[in-house]
């Protein structure tokens, strides 16, 4: 019986090594995670050139669609007599600059759709921060092209980007005005609980009213750095200070409204 | 206020969103633990299937050959599931313990079904004993059937709690379309995050997966124990469970591609980009290996019916052939494990715009896989059909164009597959696409229809002389333990397939894995964790074998002993 058991267990560790030797034969490709850039608005053409072909080659996965037989526009080489993407991407809308016209592709894709393809192209703000983005342009305009990209546009974006999570646009989250929508939609629940639910990085919402005036709310939204909320010190600076700029002045107000008739 | 939240994020990762495991790193202990928990979970959700219709068998047919059968995959189940209990709990303390951030986050969009699950488990557990101590009490009668009713109960919980762990590991991979970074958990929704795109397609994947699995692990048993019989009584025993377990799960096996397309399909549909990377991008050479798994299978199964062939009168007539159904085989086996082209130097991946891609144009093998593939279908289906023919004598008047029939749609079948394969190569892309759904359509048809019309031609049919049950040689039950450990390993790359997929994600575009071991690893270092977790898995299964051996001579001792 032992040796039967024997050759029962030298069959199985011979198949498992055969298979494990089977997948280490093979080439080995790993799936990169995306590096952080840390590229600042002193960033040279070259280094934002360099940053975004590894992107591209890289954790952007973009050759998985571009380059390869018909399912997207080859961005490389010339595409239907126009030229590499560089030296394209200007005629491609009129009156859309290169630079410009790169960075839709990038976030919104689906707004202009190159002949004879289909709309598959994902929303890269999903995926990449808006730096890591900036440098991928700068690489494509460098494919015939002049780049034109310069960390000043990082700097521009460094302040309401990081990390690679969909970026804040300059215009209001949502156009309503219902508080409770504005509070959600501002990610404002992330951090504040409201009625239980929500992130306890900042003071909570509920009874709020009554710790504080209207004119206290206020000021805390549009410029939280002036008074911190006591016990909140070790998180003083999280709460971003750009809502002054992205809420109208009816929202700010119906959030003000709202959070002051919480008692 | 994206911002805002990546701090947040930031800010809860410094507070512990990760913690450590010595040695093989958090990923690596919670890799083993789930997957070593999902092999038994399909073993027991996989044999309940079956169980159950031998039982059946058994009742209708009055041959307690098969109600033995039953109770003997039952009694195999007892002692795997207290196995798959505990590596789920050993995986609920992993995940609570090394990734709270993500577990915090799961537990607030599935809770309630969390509890559900863990309730359901008591109760099946329950059922479990109740069916299978239960089984000599409940023997005749209307209390058999009573008994059998048991059994499937035990299949609808187990695929009830299949369904709901589904639905959270869905989740991860394709999580609704309206959720993003910023969706508060509990504003998901339960039902919305359970039904998300990829859950009908897991869950039928897994169905069938399960019955294969359940099927192959069966015949190693038999297979075990064939060959530590003592008498040729159990001999024979063994050697028709083994039998059947194959039977099983080479039938269901060959069904599973069909669920395989519908899940890449969805996977397509849902995110681009994904499909590509599963087929194209960084897991492209996954299918070579998986296709090495498969030829193996497809060998190891046919070889097993053609052994067999040699223990029932009459099989002679057809061992001429099987040389040439082994050429077919071995032939397809490379066409489809070959890659298209080798991989190219930096100046070609350069001028093809791509940089680590592998193939220049992965669609166009799929013509050449896509057509071996189904022939080795096609094959294997003959060997089949000429085992179950081996030891008959038709006496139907018709039998003889019967057979040409047969012989036919064969032939038409794999006349409509090859022509499709090289047909394939004059056309773009996206009709090929649509020929592989030509090609399935003619091996289905020609496998439902030749089994409807052999049915019928055998009815009443001599026998040319009983299957010599249990004179099989050793050899032969060497193929079974090779289907079984590969039917295993095989798992356990679909497992890495499906879940690397997500890559650095914890639930796609929604919670990035931001700890040090986010990458996903290459096949190589992926193939060290599966290979290790078969191991486990194999010694604990052959453990449990051998509890079963034990516990079935503690039953029957009592006769010898009190006779001595
Ligand atoms: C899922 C496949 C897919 C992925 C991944 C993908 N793209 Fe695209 N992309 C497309 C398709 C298809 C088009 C053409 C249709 C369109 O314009 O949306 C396109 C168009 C473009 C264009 C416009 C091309 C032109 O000729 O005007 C640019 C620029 C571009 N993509 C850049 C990128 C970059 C950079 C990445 C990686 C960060 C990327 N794409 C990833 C599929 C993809
Ligand atoms: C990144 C997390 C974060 C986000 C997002 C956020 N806050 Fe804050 N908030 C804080 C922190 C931390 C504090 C306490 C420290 C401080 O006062 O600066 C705070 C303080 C406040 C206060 C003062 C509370 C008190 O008790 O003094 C108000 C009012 C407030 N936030 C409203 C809002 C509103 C309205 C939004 C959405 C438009 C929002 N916050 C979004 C983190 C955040």
């Amino acid at each position: 019986m032992w040796r039967t058991n024997l050759k029962v267990a030298l069959l199985g560790l011979a198949v498992i090594g055969f298979y494990t030797l089977i997948a280490h034969i093979i080439p080995q490709l790993e799936s990169e995670v995306p590096e952080v850039l840390t590229l600042g608005a002193d960033a040279s053409p070259e280094a934002l050139v360099e940053a975004g072909e590894r992107m591209y080659n890289g954790a952007g996965a973009c050759s998985a669609c571009h380059g390869l037989g018909t399912r997207a526009p080859n961005l490389l080489t010339g595409g239907g007599g126009l030229g590499p993407i560089g030296s394209r991407c200007g005629e491609r809308v009129a009156g859309t600059p290169c630079k410009d016209y790169l960075y839709e592709s990038m976030t919104e894709p689906g707004a202009y759709v190159v002949a004879g393809f289909e709309n598959i192209m994902p929303d890269m703000r999903r995926q990449l921060s808006i730096d890591q983005i900036w440098a991928v342009i700068a690489f494509l305009q460098a494919q015939g092209g002049e780049v034109t990209v310069t960390g000043a546009d990082l700097a521009q974006d460094a302040a309401v980007s990081s990390g690679g999570s969909m970026p804040v646009a300059a215009t209001p989250a949502t156009a309503s005005t219902d508080p409770q929508e504005l509070l959600a939609a501002n990610g404002c629940i992330g951090c504040h609980q409201l009625a239980g639910s929500g992130g306890a990085v900042g003071p909570s919402f509920d009874g709020i009213g009554g710790r504080m005036t209207p004119a206290q709310l206020r000021q805390s939204i549009l410029d939280p750095g002036a008074e911190v909320a006591e016990g909140y010190d070790q998180f003083a600076g999280m709460m971003p200070a750009t809502f002054g700029e992205q809420f109208t002045a009816a929202q700010l107000e119906a959030v003000v409204k709202f959070l002051a008739e919480l008692r | 206020m994206i911002d805002a939240l990546t701090l947040v994020q930031a800010a809860a990762d410094t507070t512990g969103a990760y913690g450590s495991f010595p040695g093989i790193g958090a990923r690596g202990a919670v890799w083993i633990a789930a997957q070593v928990h999902l092999m038994f979970a399909a073993f027991v959700l996989g044999v309940p299937m079956f169980a159950v219709i031998t039982e059946l068998i058994g009742i209708v047919a009055k041959d307690s050959k098969y109600d033995k059968l039953s109770k003997e995959f039952t009694r195999l189940l007892v002692f795997a599931y207290s196995a798959t209990a505990l590596w789920g709990g050993l995986l609920l303390f992993l995940l609570t313990t090394l990734y709270p951030r993500f577990w915090g986050h799961m537990a607030r969009v599935f809770g309630p079904s969390m509890w559900l699950y863990a309730g359901l488990f008591f109760v099946e557990s329950f059922t479990l004993y109740l069916y299978y101590y239960g089984w000599d009490r409940w023997k005749a009668g209307r209390a058999k059937w009573g008994h059998w009713a048991l059994g499937l109960l035990l299949n609808v919980w187990g695929t009830i709690v299949m369904f709901i762990a589904n639905g959270w590991l869905t989740y991860m991979m394709s999580p609704p379309s309206g959720v993003t970074a910023e969706t508060l958990p509990e504003q998901v929704g339960l039902w919305n995050a359970i039904a998300n795109a990829t859950w009908m397609p897991i869950n039928i994947h897994r169905l069938i997966a399960n019955a294969v699995f359940g099927g192959s692990i069966v015949a190693a048993y038999a297979a075990y124990r064939f060959l530590s019989a003592r008498t040729a009584e159990e001999r024979a025993h063994y050697d028709w469970m083994g039998y059947v377990g194959n039977f099983i799960a080479i039938s269901t096996f060959i069904v599973l591609p069909f669920a395989g397309y519908y899940l890449g399909r969805e996977i397509y549909e849902f995110n681009q980009q994904m499909g590509i990377t599963m087929m194209g991008g960084f897991m492209s050479w996954l299918w070579i290996v998986q296709a090495v798994l498969i030829g193996v299978l497809f060998l190891a199964a046919n070889y097993y019916l053609w052994i067999g062939m040699a223990r029932i009168p009459g099989a002679e007539r057809f061992r001429p052939y099987t040389k040439w159904m082994l050429l077919l085989l071995v032939v397809c086996w490379i066409v489809w494990g070959t890659p298209h082209t080798m991989i190219a130097s930096r100046a070609e991946l350069a001028a093809m715009g791509g940089s680590h891609h592998p193939f220049l144009n992965i669609l166009g093998v799929m013509s050449a896989k896509n057509t071996a593939v189904n022939l080795m279908i096609l094959t294997t289906f003959l060997s089949f059909l000429m085992y179950r023919r081996a030891n008959k004598r038709p006496t139907v008047a018709w039998a003889k164009s019967g057979s040409m029939i047969e012989g036919a749609m064969f032939a038409l079948a794999a006349g409509v597959v090859v022509f499709y394969g090289i047909y394939g190569y004059f056309v773009e892309a996206i009709v090929r696409i649509g020929f592989s759904v030509y090609q399935v359509a003619a091996v289905l048809a020609c496998i439902i229809g030749v089994t409807v019309i052999d049915l019928f031609v055998l009815r009443g049919a001599e026998s040319r002389g009983e299957i010599r049950w249990g004179e099989m040689p050793e050899r032969s039950q060497y193929a079974l333990f090779v289907l079984a450990i590969t039917f295993t390993w095989l798992m356990g790359l679909m497992g890495f397939a499906r879940s690397g997929i997500r890559q650095h994600w914890h639930v796609w575009e929604v919670m990035r894995d931001t700890s040090a071991q986010a990458a996903t690893p290459a096949l190589g270092a992926a193939a060290n964790m599966i290979s290790l977790c078969v191991v486990i898995f194999l010694a604990l299964v052959a453990f449990i074998f051998w509890l079963g051996g034990l516990a079935e001579r503690a039953v029957q001792r009592p006769e010898p002993a009190g006779g001595a």
